[in-house]
Protein backbone atom coordinates (compact mmCIF):
# COMPACT_ATOMS: atom_id res chain seq x y z
CA UNK A 1 0.00 0.00 0.00
CA UNK A 2 2.78 2.18 0.82
CA UNK A 3 4.62 1.79 -2.91
CA UNK A 4 1.06 2.70 -4.13
CA UNK A 5 1.34 5.71 -2.20
CA UNK A 6 4.51 6.36 -3.09
CA UNK A 7 3.63 5.79 -7.14
CA UNK A 8 1.08 7.93 -6.60
CA UNK A 9 2.35 10.97 -5.35
CA UNK A 10 5.32 10.45 -8.04
CA UNK A 11 2.17 10.17 -10.62
CA UNK A 12 0.55 13.25 -9.68
CA UNK A 13 3.96 15.74 -8.71
CA UNK A 14 4.56 17.36 -11.57
CA UNK A 15 0.90 18.61 -11.75
CA UNK A 16 1.01 20.15 -8.31
CA UNK A 17 4.36 22.06 -10.02
CA UNK A 18 2.21 23.35 -12.84
CA UNK A 19 -0.84 24.35 -10.23
CA UNK A 20 1.57 26.94 -8.20
CA UNK A 21 1.38 28.81 -11.10
CA UNK A 22 -1.85 29.14 -12.84
CA UNK A 23 -5.26 27.94 -10.95
CA UNK A 24 -6.73 27.18 -14.40
CA UNK A 25 -3.93 24.17 -15.19
CA UNK A 26 -4.06 23.29 -11.50
CA UNK A 27 -7.74 22.64 -12.09
CA UNK A 28 -6.91 20.93 -15.71
CA UNK A 29 -4.05 18.83 -13.68
CA UNK A 30 -6.46 17.64 -11.43
CA UNK A 31 -8.34 15.69 -14.27
CA UNK A 32 -5.71 14.67 -15.03
CA UNK A 33 -4.35 13.12 -11.88
CA UNK A 34 -8.32 11.71 -11.73
CA UNK A 35 -7.52 9.84 -15.24
CA UNK A 36 -3.83 9.39 -14.79
CA UNK A 37 -4.81 7.46 -12.23
CA UNK A 38 -7.57 5.68 -13.39
CA UNK A 39 -5.72 4.13 -15.90
CA UNK A 40 -2.62 3.10 -13.97
CA UNK A 41 -5.56 1.15 -11.55
CA UNK A 42 -6.76 -0.36 -15.08
CA UNK A 43 -3.28 -1.06 -16.08
CA UNK A 44 -2.87 -3.12 -12.69
CA UNK A 45 -5.84 -4.90 -13.23
CA UNK A 46 -4.90 -5.76 -16.96
CA UNK A 47 -2.19 -7.21 -15.28
CA UNK A 48 -3.82 -9.25 -12.55
CA UNK A 49 -6.03 -10.61 -14.83
CA UNK A 50 -3.77 -11.37 -17.64
CA UNK A 51 -1.74 -13.35 -14.92
CA UNK A 52 -4.87 -15.54 -13.37
CA UNK A 53 -5.90 -16.54 -16.57
CA UNK A 54 -2.53 -17.56 -17.87
CA UNK A 55 -2.45 -19.78 -14.51
CA UNK A 56 -6.33 -20.71 -14.84
CA UNK A 57 -4.96 -22.27 -18.27
CA UNK A 58 -1.69 -23.86 -17.07
CA UNK A 59 -3.23 -25.57 -14.46
CA UNK A 60 -5.67 -26.99 -16.87
CA UNK A 61 -3.08 -27.82 -19.66
CA UNK A 62 -3.63 -31.57 -20.86
CA UNK A 63 -0.29 -33.85 -20.27
CA UNK A 64 2.42 -33.38 -23.18
CA UNK A 65 4.51 -36.07 -24.90
CA UNK A 66 7.53 -37.14 -22.48
CA UNK A 67 10.22 -39.81 -22.00
CA UNK A 68 9.83 -42.09 -19.43
CA UNK A 69 12.21 -43.85 -17.59
CA UNK A 70 12.87 -46.23 -20.51
CA UNK A 71 13.17 -44.05 -22.54
CA UNK A 72 10.43 -44.37 -24.18
CA UNK A 73 8.02 -41.75 -25.46
CA UNK A 74 4.97 -42.03 -22.91
CA UNK A 75 1.29 -39.64 -22.84
CA UNK A 76 0.59 -40.01 -19.53
CA UNK A 77 -2.10 -38.87 -15.87
CA UNK A 78 -3.80 -39.37 -13.41
CA UNK A 79 -7.08 -38.07 -13.11
CA UNK A 80 -9.00 -37.65 -10.02
CA UNK A 81 -12.60 -38.79 -9.65
CA UNK A 82 -13.72 -38.05 -6.17
CA UNK A 83 -16.48 -40.21 -4.76
CA UNK A 84 -16.53 -42.80 -7.92
CA UNK A 85 -15.75 -46.16 -7.03
CA UNK A 86 -12.85 -48.32 -8.60
CA UNK A 87 -15.64 -51.08 -9.67
CA UNK A 88 -17.57 -48.22 -11.11
CA UNK A 89 -14.56 -46.87 -12.85
CA UNK A 90 -13.54 -50.14 -14.68
CA UNK A 91 -17.06 -50.78 -15.74
CA UNK A 92 -16.78 -46.96 -17.16
CA UNK A 93 -12.86 -48.06 -19.01
CA UNK A 94 -14.63 -51.60 -20.23
CA UNK A 95 -17.40 -49.64 -21.79
CA UNK A 96 -15.23 -47.04 -22.71
CA UNK A 97 -13.53 -50.03 -24.81
CA UNK A 98 -16.00 -51.77 -26.15
CA UNK A 99 -17.66 -48.21 -27.28
CA UNK A 100 -14.50 -46.73 -28.56
CA UNK A 101 -12.71 -50.32 -29.98
CA UNK A 102 -15.65 -52.21 -30.98
CA UNK A 103 -13.30 -54.43 -33.63
CA UNK A 104 -10.06 -54.55 -32.27
CA UNK A 105 -9.37 -58.40 -31.13
CA UNK A 106 -6.24 -57.07 -28.87
CA UNK A 107 -8.31 -55.38 -26.25
CA UNK A 108 -7.32 -57.13 -22.22
CA UNK A 109 -9.71 -56.23 -19.76
CA UNK A 110 -8.91 -57.71 -15.81
CA UNK A 111 -10.44 -56.70 -12.54
CA UNK A 112 -8.26 -53.21 -12.21
CA UNK A 113 -6.83 -52.47 -15.58
CA UNK A 114 -7.54 -52.44 -19.52
CA UNK A 115 -4.87 -52.75 -22.28
CA UNK A 116 -5.41 -52.18 -25.94
CA UNK A 117 -3.04 -51.81 -28.96
CA UNK A 118 -4.35 -49.94 -31.94
CA UNK A 119 -3.28 -47.30 -34.35
CA UNK A 120 -3.84 -44.16 -35.98
CA UNK A 121 -3.12 -42.81 -39.13
CA UNK A 122 -0.60 -39.67 -40.12
CA UNK A 123 -1.13 -37.14 -42.90
CA UNK A 124 0.93 -35.10 -44.86
CA UNK A 125 1.55 -31.85 -44.86
CA UNK A 126 1.14 -30.13 -48.46
CA UNK A 127 -2.05 -32.35 -49.54
CA UNK A 128 -3.98 -34.09 -47.19
CA UNK A 129 -3.59 -38.18 -47.95
CA UNK A 130 -2.69 -40.74 -45.26
CA UNK A 131 1.94 -40.61 -45.04
CA UNK A 132 1.59 -43.55 -42.17
CA UNK A 133 0.11 -44.79 -39.67
CA UNK A 134 1.53 -45.09 -35.21
CA UNK A 135 0.91 -48.00 -33.74
CA UNK A 136 -0.14 -47.56 -29.77
CA UNK A 137 -0.71 -49.18 -26.71
CA UNK A 138 -3.24 -47.97 -24.26
CA UNK A 139 -3.22 -48.54 -20.59
CA UNK A 140 -5.98 -47.61 -18.11
CA UNK A 141 -5.47 -48.43 -14.77
CA UNK A 142 -8.44 -47.92 -12.12
CA UNK A 143 -8.80 -47.26 -8.28
CA UNK A 144 -11.36 -45.82 -5.94
CA UNK A 145 -11.79 -41.61 -6.99
CA UNK A 146 -8.57 -41.93 -9.34
CA UNK A 147 -7.77 -43.72 -12.42
CA UNK A 148 -4.54 -42.94 -14.56
CA UNK A 149 -3.73 -43.81 -18.49
CA UNK A 150 -0.96 -43.66 -20.66
CA UNK A 151 -0.10 -44.36 -23.87
CA UNK A 152 3.10 -45.54 -25.41
CA UNK A 153 4.68 -48.01 -27.48
CA UNK A 154 4.61 -45.43 -30.33
CA UNK A 155 5.75 -47.24 -33.36
CA UNK A 156 5.84 -45.57 -36.82
CA UNK A 157 4.85 -47.55 -40.18
CA UNK A 158 5.29 -44.83 -43.32
CA UNK A 159 3.29 -45.39 -45.83
CA UNK A 160 3.77 -45.58 -49.89
CA UNK A 161 1.38 -45.13 -52.75
CA UNK A 162 0.57 -48.67 -54.22
CA UNK A 163 0.42 -49.28 -58.19
CA UNK A 164 -3.27 -48.89 -57.68
CA UNK A 165 -3.41 -45.37 -56.55
CA UNK A 166 -3.92 -46.36 -52.80
CA UNK A 167 -1.60 -45.18 -49.72
CA UNK A 168 -0.66 -48.65 -48.08
CA UNK A 169 1.77 -49.48 -45.56
CA UNK A 170 5.37 -50.24 -46.15
CA UNK A 171 5.95 -53.61 -45.56
CA UNK A 172 8.59 -54.14 -42.87
CA UNK A 173 9.18 -50.74 -41.88
CA UNK A 174 8.54 -50.39 -37.96
CA UNK A 175 10.05 -47.41 -36.52
CA UNK A 176 10.36 -46.74 -32.41
CA UNK A 177 9.30 -43.01 -32.25
CA UNK A 178 11.93 -42.41 -29.95
CA UNK A 179 14.35 -43.96 -32.61
CA UNK A 180 12.85 -42.26 -35.33
CA UNK A 181 15.53 -38.71 -35.49
CA UNK A 182 18.19 -41.52 -36.93
CA UNK A 183 15.65 -42.81 -39.75
CA UNK A 184 13.28 -40.14 -40.48
CA UNK A 185 13.66 -36.39 -41.16
CA UNK A 186 13.58 -34.26 -38.60
CA UNK A 187 11.13 -31.66 -39.80
CA UNK A 188 8.68 -35.07 -40.66
CA UNK A 189 9.02 -36.39 -37.28
CA UNK A 190 8.08 -33.11 -35.98
CA UNK A 191 5.00 -33.30 -37.57
CA UNK A 192 4.79 -37.33 -36.77
CA UNK A 193 5.41 -35.97 -32.86
CA UNK A 194 2.81 -33.08 -33.03
CA UNK A 195 -0.57 -35.67 -34.87
CA UNK A 196 0.73 -38.40 -31.67
CA UNK A 197 -0.04 -35.53 -29.21
CA UNK A 198 -3.09 -34.46 -30.98
CA UNK A 199 -4.38 -37.75 -31.45
CA UNK A 200 -3.30 -38.21 -27.44
CA UNK A 201 -5.65 -35.12 -26.28
CA UNK A 202 -7.85 -36.21 -28.39
CA UNK A 203 -8.51 -39.36 -26.81
CA UNK A 204 -7.91 -37.87 -23.47
CA UNK A 205 -10.73 -35.80 -24.00
CA UNK A 206 -13.08 -39.39 -24.79
CA UNK A 207 -11.90 -41.30 -22.23
CA UNK A 208 -12.48 -38.20 -19.28
CA UNK A 209 -15.79 -38.01 -20.57
CA UNK A 210 -16.65 -41.82 -20.64
CA UNK A 211 -14.58 -42.02 -17.21
CA UNK A 212 -16.65 -39.05 -15.51
CA UNK A 213 -20.18 -40.66 -16.94
CA UNK A 214 -20.25 -44.07 -17.91
CA UNK A 215 -22.79 -46.10 -19.70
CA UNK A 216 -24.60 -42.67 -19.12
CA UNK A 217 -22.76 -41.13 -22.11
CA UNK A 218 -24.82 -40.97 -24.79
CA UNK A 219 -24.11 -40.36 -28.43
CA UNK A 220 -25.10 -36.94 -29.69
CA UNK A 221 -28.62 -36.90 -31.05
CA UNK A 222 -29.55 -34.62 -33.55
CA UNK A 223 -31.01 -31.80 -32.48
CA UNK A 224 -35.10 -32.24 -33.47
CA UNK A 225 -35.91 -29.55 -36.28
CA UNK A 226 -37.67 -26.68 -35.16
CA UNK A 227 -40.66 -25.87 -36.54
CA UNK A 228 -41.89 -22.91 -37.90
CA UNK A 229 -45.94 -22.15 -38.46
CA UNK A 230 -46.26 -19.63 -41.40
CA UNK A 231 -50.04 -19.68 -41.95
CA UNK A 232 -49.97 -16.80 -38.67
CA UNK A 233 -47.85 -13.78 -38.98
CA UNK B 1 -7.15 6.48 -23.80
CA UNK B 2 -9.64 4.50 -20.93
CA UNK B 3 -11.54 3.12 -23.99
CA UNK B 4 -8.71 1.70 -25.62
CA UNK B 5 -7.92 -0.13 -21.93
CA UNK B 6 -11.49 -1.34 -21.38
CA UNK B 7 -11.57 -2.34 -25.36
CA UNK B 8 -8.40 -4.33 -25.00
CA UNK B 9 -9.56 -5.59 -21.49
CA UNK B 10 -12.91 -6.93 -23.23
CA UNK B 11 -10.79 -8.35 -26.14
CA UNK B 12 -8.35 -10.40 -24.00
CA UNK B 13 -11.67 -11.74 -22.52
CA UNK B 14 -13.21 -12.77 -24.96
CA UNK B 15 -9.85 -14.13 -27.01
CA UNK B 16 -9.38 -16.41 -23.46
CA UNK B 17 -12.84 -17.55 -23.22
CA UNK B 18 -13.12 -18.04 -27.66
CA UNK B 19 -9.61 -20.00 -27.26
CA UNK B 20 -10.95 -22.13 -24.08
CA UNK B 21 -14.19 -23.12 -26.29
CA UNK B 22 -11.73 -23.88 -29.57
CA UNK B 23 -9.52 -25.97 -27.86
CA UNK B 24 -12.36 -28.33 -26.20
CA UNK B 25 -13.66 -28.03 -29.52
CA UNK B 26 -10.28 -29.57 -30.99
CA UNK B 27 -9.64 -31.88 -28.50
CA UNK B 28 -12.88 -34.03 -28.40
CA UNK B 29 -13.14 -33.52 -32.29
CA UNK B 30 -16.46 -33.24 -31.81
CA UNK B 31 -19.38 -31.68 -29.98
CA UNK B 32 -18.28 -32.33 -26.23
CA UNK B 33 -20.94 -35.10 -25.77
CA UNK B 34 -19.77 -37.21 -28.94
CA UNK B 35 -18.42 -40.20 -27.56
CA UNK B 36 -18.09 -42.58 -30.22
CA UNK B 37 -19.49 -41.33 -33.25
CA UNK B 38 -19.13 -42.44 -36.84
CA UNK B 39 -15.92 -41.89 -38.31
CA UNK B 40 -16.21 -39.17 -41.05
CA UNK B 41 -15.54 -39.88 -44.13
CA UNK B 42 -11.67 -39.04 -45.10
CA UNK B 43 -11.54 -35.86 -47.59
CA UNK B 44 -10.67 -35.82 -51.22
CA UNK B 45 -6.89 -37.06 -51.31
CA UNK B 46 -4.76 -35.71 -53.76
CA UNK B 47 -1.32 -37.23 -54.71
CA UNK B 48 1.10 -37.88 -57.02
CA UNK B 49 4.89 -37.45 -58.53
CA UNK B 50 6.51 -35.39 -60.92
CA UNK B 51 9.98 -36.73 -62.74
CA UNK B 52 12.62 -35.57 -64.35
CA UNK B 53 15.96 -37.44 -65.99
CA UNK B 54 19.26 -37.02 -67.96
CA UNK B 55 20.69 -40.44 -69.77
CA UNK B 56 23.63 -41.08 -71.21
CA UNK B 57 24.35 -44.08 -72.73
CA UNK B 58 27.77 -44.44 -73.85
CA UNK B 59 27.64 -45.97 -77.03
CA UNK B 60 26.73 -42.33 -77.81
CA UNK B 61 23.14 -43.22 -78.74
CA UNK B 62 19.90 -45.06 -77.22
CA UNK B 63 20.58 -48.44 -76.93
CA UNK B 64 18.82 -50.26 -74.01
CA UNK B 65 15.11 -51.01 -75.51
CA UNK B 66 13.21 -51.02 -71.87
CA UNK B 67 10.49 -48.81 -71.01
CA UNK B 68 10.73 -45.17 -69.92
CA UNK B 69 14.19 -43.25 -69.61
CA UNK B 70 14.45 -43.61 -73.29
CA UNK B 71 16.04 -40.03 -74.25
CA UNK B 72 19.33 -40.07 -74.83
CA UNK B 73 21.88 -36.80 -73.50
CA UNK B 74 19.09 -34.64 -72.98
CA UNK B 75 16.85 -33.60 -70.11
CA UNK B 76 14.22 -34.72 -70.19
CA UNK B 77 10.59 -35.59 -68.81
CA UNK B 78 8.49 -38.39 -67.44
CA UNK B 79 5.82 -37.54 -66.65
CA UNK B 80 3.23 -35.17 -63.87
CA UNK B 81 0.96 -37.88 -62.30
CA UNK B 82 -2.41 -36.56 -60.84
CA UNK B 83 -4.68 -39.11 -58.82
CA UNK B 84 -7.83 -38.01 -56.77
CA UNK B 85 -8.84 -40.76 -54.52
CA UNK B 86 -12.31 -40.55 -52.40
CA UNK B 87 -14.04 -42.59 -49.97
CA UNK B 88 -18.17 -42.14 -48.99
CA UNK B 89 -18.81 -44.91 -46.80
CA UNK B 90 -18.19 -48.32 -48.12
CA UNK B 91 -17.33 -47.17 -51.78
CA UNK B 92 -14.47 -45.55 -53.33
CA UNK B 93 -13.26 -44.53 -56.11
CA UNK B 94 -9.39 -43.68 -58.00
CA UNK B 95 -8.80 -41.72 -60.53
CA UNK B 96 -5.13 -41.44 -62.01
CA UNK B 97 -4.16 -39.17 -64.74
CA UNK B 98 -0.51 -38.75 -66.32
CA UNK B 99 1.43 -36.15 -68.65
CA UNK B 100 3.96 -36.42 -70.08
CA UNK B 101 5.98 -39.38 -72.13
CA UNK B 102 6.04 -41.79 -69.56
CA UNK B 103 2.41 -41.88 -68.44
CA UNK B 104 1.34 -41.50 -71.95
CA UNK B 105 2.24 -42.78 -75.18
CA UNK B 106 5.29 -45.11 -73.51
CA UNK B 107 2.58 -46.50 -71.07
CA UNK B 108 -1.18 -45.96 -72.25
CA UNK B 109 -2.94 -46.04 -75.08
CA UNK B 110 -4.92 -42.89 -76.88
CA UNK B 111 -8.15 -43.08 -77.53
CA UNK B 112 -10.17 -46.05 -77.37
CA UNK B 113 -8.22 -48.09 -80.47
CA UNK B 114 -9.92 -46.39 -83.18
CA UNK B 115 -8.38 -44.34 -85.63
CA UNK B 116 -11.05 -42.03 -85.41
CA UNK B 117 -9.58 -41.63 -81.53
CA UNK B 118 -6.01 -41.80 -82.82
CA UNK B 119 -5.50 -38.41 -81.53
CA UNK B 120 -7.50 -38.66 -78.78
CA UNK B 121 -5.06 -39.47 -75.40
CA UNK B 122 -7.29 -40.00 -72.37
CA UNK B 123 -4.48 -39.93 -70.08
CA UNK B 124 -5.64 -42.56 -67.63
CA UNK B 125 -3.43 -44.57 -65.18
CA UNK B 126 -5.83 -46.14 -62.73
CA UNK B 127 -9.82 -45.56 -62.88
CA UNK B 128 -11.54 -47.71 -60.85
CA UNK B 129 -14.87 -47.60 -58.57
CA UNK B 130 -13.96 -49.90 -55.25
CA UNK B 131 -16.92 -51.54 -53.22
CA UNK B 132 -15.97 -52.63 -49.69
CA UNK B 133 -18.98 -55.41 -49.29
CA UNK B 134 -17.49 -55.87 -45.70
CA UNK B 135 -14.23 -55.37 -44.37
CA UNK B 136 -12.36 -58.52 -46.02
CA UNK B 137 -14.33 -58.59 -49.08
CA UNK B 138 -14.03 -56.16 -52.03
CA UNK B 139 -15.28 -55.56 -55.34
CA UNK B 140 -13.49 -53.18 -57.80
CA UNK B 141 -14.37 -52.50 -61.26
CA UNK B 142 -12.72 -50.25 -64.10
CA UNK B 143 -9.49 -49.71 -65.70
CA UNK B 144 -6.47 -50.24 -63.48
CA UNK B 145 -2.46 -51.21 -63.04
CA UNK B 146 -1.62 -54.58 -63.62
CA UNK B 147 -1.38 -56.80 -60.62
CA UNK B 148 1.42 -58.42 -62.54
CA UNK B 149 5.06 -57.99 -61.88
CA UNK B 150 7.17 -55.91 -59.13
CA UNK B 151 7.90 -52.83 -61.33
CA UNK B 152 5.10 -50.12 -62.14
CA UNK B 153 4.86 -46.89 -64.13
CA UNK B 154 4.74 -44.63 -61.39
CA UNK B 155 8.67 -43.50 -60.79
CA UNK B 156 7.67 -43.69 -57.20
CA UNK B 157 6.78 -47.11 -57.09
CA UNK B 158 10.13 -48.58 -58.33
CA UNK B 159 13.34 -48.47 -57.07
CA UNK B 160 14.99 -48.15 -60.12
CA UNK B 161 14.43 -45.43 -62.63
CA UNK B 162 15.29 -47.23 -65.52
CA UNK B 163 12.94 -50.87 -65.82
CA UNK B 164 13.38 -54.34 -66.49
CA UNK B 165 12.89 -56.50 -69.34
CA UNK B 166 10.10 -58.32 -67.26
CA UNK B 167 8.38 -55.18 -67.35
CA UNK B 168 8.53 -53.81 -70.29
CA UNK B 169 7.18 -57.54 -71.80
CA UNK B 170 4.50 -57.79 -69.55
CA UNK B 171 1.58 -56.07 -69.09
CA UNK B 172 1.11 -52.39 -67.75
CA UNK B 173 -2.83 -51.94 -67.52
CA UNK B 174 -6.10 -54.69 -67.07
CA UNK B 175 -9.10 -53.51 -67.64
CA UNK B 176 -11.73 -55.65 -65.73
CA UNK B 177 -13.59 -56.63 -62.71
CA UNK B 178 -12.57 -58.01 -59.97
CA UNK B 179 -13.52 -59.73 -56.49
CA UNK B 180 -10.44 -59.76 -53.00
CA UNK B 181 -10.89 -62.04 -50.70
CA UNK B 182 -8.97 -61.66 -47.28
CA UNK B 183 -9.42 -65.41 -45.77
CA UNK B 184 -6.78 -63.64 -42.62
CA UNK B 185 -4.31 -61.40 -42.06
CA UNK B 186 -1.54 -63.68 -43.61
CA UNK B 187 -3.54 -64.41 -46.75
CA UNK B 188 -5.82 -63.56 -49.44
CA UNK B 189 -7.04 -63.95 -53.54
CA UNK B 190 -8.10 -62.04 -55.84
CA UNK B 191 -9.87 -63.15 -58.97
CA UNK B 192 -11.35 -60.87 -61.85
CA UNK B 193 -12.10 -61.31 -65.29
CA UNK B 194 -10.28 -58.43 -67.76
CA UNK B 195 -10.46 -57.56 -71.11
CA UNK B 196 -9.24 -59.77 -74.27
CA UNK B 197 -6.23 -57.74 -74.79
CA UNK B 198 -3.63 -55.96 -71.96
CA UNK B 199 -3.18 -52.39 -72.03
CA UNK B 200 -6.70 -51.08 -73.76
CA UNK B 201 -9.50 -49.30 -72.38
CA UNK B 202 -11.61 -51.09 -74.59
CA UNK B 203 -12.15 -54.67 -75.32
CA UNK B 204 -11.47 -55.65 -79.18
CA UNK B 205 -13.87 -58.23 -78.82
CA UNK B 206 -14.83 -59.46 -75.11
CA UNK B 207 -13.91 -59.94 -71.78
CA UNK B 208 -11.72 -63.38 -71.49
CA UNK B 209 -8.99 -62.94 -69.77
CA UNK B 210 -9.16 -64.14 -66.52
CA UNK B 211 -6.91 -63.22 -64.22
CA UNK B 212 -6.29 -64.52 -59.80
CA UNK B 213 -3.40 -63.07 -57.24
CA UNK B 214 -3.13 -65.26 -54.23
CA UNK B 215 -1.45 -63.03 -51.67
CA UNK B 216 0.88 -64.98 -49.00
CA UNK B 217 2.25 -63.27 -46.25
CA UNK B 218 4.52 -66.19 -44.76
CA UNK B 219 6.82 -64.76 -42.17
CA UNK B 220 6.22 -60.90 -40.64
CA UNK B 221 7.79 -58.69 -43.11
CA UNK B 222 7.70 -60.72 -46.11
CA UNK B 223 5.00 -60.81 -48.70
CA UNK B 224 4.12 -63.07 -51.90
CA UNK B 225 2.34 -62.37 -54.91
CA UNK B 226 1.37 -65.73 -57.27
CA UNK B 227 -0.62 -63.91 -60.14
CA UNK B 228 -2.18 -65.94 -63.25
CA UNK B 229 -3.50 -63.78 -66.46
CA UNK B 230 -5.13 -66.32 -68.98
CA UNK B 231 -6.77 -65.70 -72.23
CA UNK B 232 -7.41 -67.17 -75.89
CA UNK B 233 -6.48 -63.33 -76.79
CA UNK B 234 -4.14 -62.03 -74.00
CA UNK B 235 -2.20 -65.05 -73.93
CA UNK B 236 -1.20 -66.71 -70.25
CA UNK B 237 1.42 -65.22 -67.76
CA UNK B 238 2.73 -66.70 -64.61
CA UNK B 239 4.36 -64.32 -62.50
CA UNK B 240 5.58 -64.79 -58.84
CA UNK B 241 6.55 -61.11 -56.93
CA UNK B 242 7.75 -60.77 -53.61
CA UNK B 243 9.81 -58.89 -51.19
CA UNK B 244 11.38 -59.86 -48.01
CA UNK B 245 12.48 -56.60 -45.92
CA UNK B 246 15.07 -58.48 -43.65
CA UNK B 247 16.24 -56.34 -41.31
CA UNK B 248 15.54 -52.59 -40.76
CA UNK B 249 18.09 -51.55 -43.49
CA UNK B 250 18.03 -54.69 -46.25
CA UNK B 251 15.43 -55.77 -48.72
CA UNK B 252 15.30 -58.20 -50.76
CA UNK B 253 13.00 -58.44 -53.77
CA UNK B 254 12.16 -61.20 -56.61
CA UNK B 255 10.36 -61.14 -59.59
CA UNK B 256 10.06 -64.23 -61.80
CA UNK B 257 7.43 -64.72 -64.50
CA UNK B 258 6.96 -67.02 -68.07
CA UNK B 259 4.78 -65.87 -70.70
CA UNK B 260 3.17 -67.83 -73.69
CA UNK B 261 1.49 -65.81 -76.17
CA UNK B 262 -1.95 -67.69 -77.74
CA UNK B 263 -1.14 -67.87 -81.08
CA UNK B 264 2.15 -68.27 -83.09
CA UNK B 265 4.32 -69.44 -80.12
CA UNK B 266 7.53 -67.67 -78.68
CA UNK B 267 6.84 -65.58 -75.15
CA UNK B 268 9.56 -65.20 -72.53
CA UNK B 269 10.80 -66.46 -69.46
CA UNK B 270 12.55 -64.19 -67.13
CA UNK B 271 13.48 -63.03 -63.54
CA UNK B 272 15.37 -60.57 -61.56
CA UNK B 273 16.64 -59.70 -58.29
CA UNK B 274 15.86 -56.61 -56.12
CA UNK B 275 18.41 -56.22 -52.96
CA UNK B 276 18.51 -52.98 -51.29
CA UNK B 277 21.10 -51.56 -48.45
CA UNK B 278 19.53 -48.29 -46.35
CA UNK B 279 23.11 -46.94 -45.53
CA UNK B 280 21.52 -43.95 -43.89
CA UNK B 281 17.96 -42.41 -42.99
CA UNK B 282 19.15 -40.55 -46.74
CA UNK B 283 20.86 -43.15 -49.00
CA UNK B 284 19.44 -46.14 -49.95
CA UNK B 285 21.54 -48.45 -52.85
CA UNK B 286 20.32 -50.87 -54.68
CA UNK B 287 21.34 -53.85 -57.29
CA UNK B 288 18.32 -55.03 -60.15
CA UNK B 289 20.02 -58.57 -61.62
CA UNK B 290 18.00 -59.47 -64.36
CA UNK B 291 18.12 -62.59 -67.14
CA UNK B 292 15.56 -62.63 -69.45
CA UNK B 293 14.99 -65.15 -72.08
CA UNK B 294 12.88 -64.89 -75.23
CA UNK B 295 11.57 -67.98 -76.10
CA UNK B 296 11.86 -69.59 -80.16
CA UNK B 297 9.76 -68.87 -82.41
CA UNK B 298 9.64 -70.65 -85.90
CA UNK B 299 12.95 -70.49 -87.28
CA UNK B 300 14.34 -67.99 -84.67
CA UNK B 301 16.19 -69.78 -81.65
CA UNK B 302 15.55 -68.35 -77.97
CA UNK B 303 17.99 -65.34 -77.00
CA UNK B 304 19.14 -64.05 -73.63
CA UNK B 305 20.22 -61.26 -72.01
CA UNK B 306 21.29 -60.14 -68.41
CA UNK B 307 21.17 -56.81 -66.97
CA UNK B 308 22.70 -55.69 -63.95
CA UNK B 309 21.47 -51.84 -62.84
CA UNK B 310 23.11 -50.28 -59.91
CA UNK B 311 21.21 -47.99 -58.46
CA UNK B 312 21.03 -45.16 -55.33
CA UNK B 313 18.44 -43.34 -53.66
CA UNK B 314 18.79 -40.11 -52.03
CA UNK B 315 15.82 -38.65 -50.50
CA UNK B 316 15.34 -35.50 -49.28
CA UNK B 317 12.14 -35.34 -47.81
CA UNK B 318 9.44 -35.70 -51.17
CA UNK B 319 12.24 -35.22 -53.33
CA UNK B 320 14.63 -38.31 -54.78
CA UNK B 321 17.24 -38.00 -56.58
CA UNK B 322 18.21 -41.67 -58.34
CA UNK B 323 21.96 -42.07 -60.29
CA UNK B 324 22.15 -45.56 -61.90
CA UNK B 325 24.44 -47.50 -63.92
CA UNK B 326 23.43 -50.17 -66.09
CA UNK B 327 25.05 -52.53 -68.14
CA UNK B 328 22.94 -55.00 -70.54
CA UNK B 329 24.55 -58.06 -72.01
CA UNK B 330 22.83 -60.17 -74.65
CA UNK B 331 23.71 -63.65 -75.81
CA UNK B 332 23.47 -62.12 -79.65
CA UNK B 333 24.37 -58.68 -81.16
CA UNK B 334 21.32 -57.14 -80.48
CA UNK B 335 22.90 -53.63 -79.44
CA UNK B 336 25.20 -51.41 -81.32
CA UNK B 337 28.51 -49.56 -80.77
CA UNK B 338 29.52 -46.01 -80.73
CA UNK B 339 29.86 -46.89 -84.85
CA UNK B 340 26.62 -48.63 -85.12
CA UNK B 341 28.10 -52.04 -85.58
CA UNK B 342 26.47 -54.52 -83.39
CA UNK B 343 27.50 -55.73 -80.51
CA UNK B 344 26.80 -57.49 -77.66
CA UNK B 345 26.40 -55.06 -74.65
CA UNK B 346 25.48 -51.85 -73.57
CA UNK B 347 26.08 -49.74 -70.68
CA UNK B 348 24.31 -46.30 -69.44
CA UNK B 349 24.22 -43.61 -66.60
CA UNK B 350 21.62 -42.21 -65.90
CA UNK B 351 20.21 -39.73 -63.18
CA UNK B 352 16.91 -38.99 -62.19
CA UNK B 353 15.03 -36.65 -59.67
CA UNK B 354 11.33 -37.40 -58.74
CA UNK B 355 9.43 -35.17 -56.37
CA UNK B 356 5.99 -37.35 -54.93
CA UNK B 357 3.72 -35.49 -53.18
Amino acid sequence: MALLQNQLHNFCWPQYTHSKKNIKITMISRSLFRERLYLYIMKRILIIAVCLLFTVSVHAQAPVLALDEHNKYIYYEVVDLPGISADSLNKNSAYFTREEYPKNKSVQISNTSAVIRDKFLTYASFVKHENGEIHYILNIECKDSKYRYWLTDFVFTPYQRDRYGVFVPVTGINIQLENASSKIDKKELAGYLDQTTIFCTQLREKLKKYMAEGEKTKKLEQPPVKKIVTDKW
Amino acid sequence: MKKVLLLLSLFIVVIMSAKAEITAHIDTGKAAAAPAPAPPDPPLVISGSVDTYWKYDFSGHANIPTSFASDQNSVSIGMIDLGLKKTVGKASFVGELSFGPRGQYQSVPNGDGSAANGNNSFHIQNLYINYNVTDKFSLAAGYMSTFIGYEVISPTGNFNYSTSYLFTSGPFENAGFKATYAFSDKVSLMAGIFNDNWNVYTSARDVSTFGAQLTVTPVKNWTAYLNVATGPTSGTIFDLTTAYQITDAFKLGLNGATFTPAHGGGGYDGIALYPQLAVSKVVTFGLRGEYFETKAIGTTPKSNITAITATANIKTGPLTFIPEVRFDNGKNQIFTDSNGAPTKSASQFLLAAVYAF
